[in-house]
């Protein structure tokens, strides 16, 4: 995607990934957290959460490839983000990771971001930028 | 035993840990998050190194029982190719509790030779009585 054809209110490319207890795996084995809460689903239970959940860093990395494939290396050399984790993402779940340009000032673009699951549940929300 | 990060007081400095970005690990994490668009750009995806870095953490100290990860601040100073070497420090920036549950901000930075390459923060909370 150029930066010189974003206006305020252009949408980027959304990612969409379905979440299951073997991605919970794979990414637990890749990033070396084995916290129970996500990888033992009898612990799990047992929590406030009752059941697995998934990485909070792993539904990250999908906004992460929504703005890798929207801006490429402007985001790997000069991206910042700032999110909040609102909900769980659980083993079942489709994640819809999209973002809305709010600004193109200064030299640099500004974005909503956010992931929902397939109820429309927000699970992040918050504000990512890259130089234009 | 690790202690926890329920043991560590404000301003606590973790000792700096040594970061493999070796190619196998890097494509090992892209299969686990299936990341599309960072195989095109061949770099480290940012997140990976927010994840590593919070790996090498969590090496350090472990995760006290119930941690919930609330929020995420990533800033990226440039791209990152496979088979690098950096390393990650982190730092206790805050610490207070509210309502039965400790509220606790982690700085985490990733650094070649010369400069930051990555730096964030992750706030974290987890029960009170979890860090008695």
């Amino acid at each position: 995607m150029q930066t010189e054809s974003l206006a305020v209110g252009s949408e980027l490319p959304p990612v969409v990934k379905e979440i299951t207890q073997k991605t919970i795996a794979r990414y637990a084995d890749a990033s070396g957290d084995h916290n129970p809460l996500h990888v033992d689903p009898d612990f799990a239970a047992t929590t406030q959460f009752e059941g697995p959940i998934a990485h909070g860093m792993l539904v990250l990395a999908y906004l992460s490839e929504m703005l890798t494939g929207a801006f490429g290396d402007r985001w790997l050399e000069s991206g910042h983000l700032k999110i909040r984790f609102r909900a769980p993402a659980r083993p079942g779940d489709t994640i819809t990771a999209t973002g809305t340009v709010t600004a193109v000032d200064g030299g640099f673009v500004s974005c909503d971001i956010e992931c929902k699951n397939q109820t429309g549940e927000t699970l992040i929300s918050g504000q990512a930028q890259v130089s234009s | 035993m690790t202690a926890t990060l329920a043991a560590f007081a404000k301003g606590h400095t973790f000792p700096p840990i040594a970061l493999d970005l070796s190619e196998r690990w890097v494509r090992i994490y892209v299969e686990a998050v299936e990341d599309g668009a960072i195989e095109q750009a061949g770099a480290v995806p940012p997140m990976a190194l927010a994840a590593r870095a919070i790996g090498a953490l969590l090496e350090s100290a472990g995760l006290p029982d119930g941690t919930v990860h609330v929020a995420q601040d990533l800033t990226f100073h440039r791209l990152v190719n496979p088979g690098e070497t950096l390393t990650a420090t982190a730092r206790i920036l805050s610490r207070g509790e509210r309502q039965g549950w400790v509220l606790l901000g982690v700085a985490l930075t990733v650094s070649d030779r010369e400069a930051s390459v990555m730096d964030g923060r992750a706030t974290l909370t987890f029960p009170a009585d979890s860090a008695a």
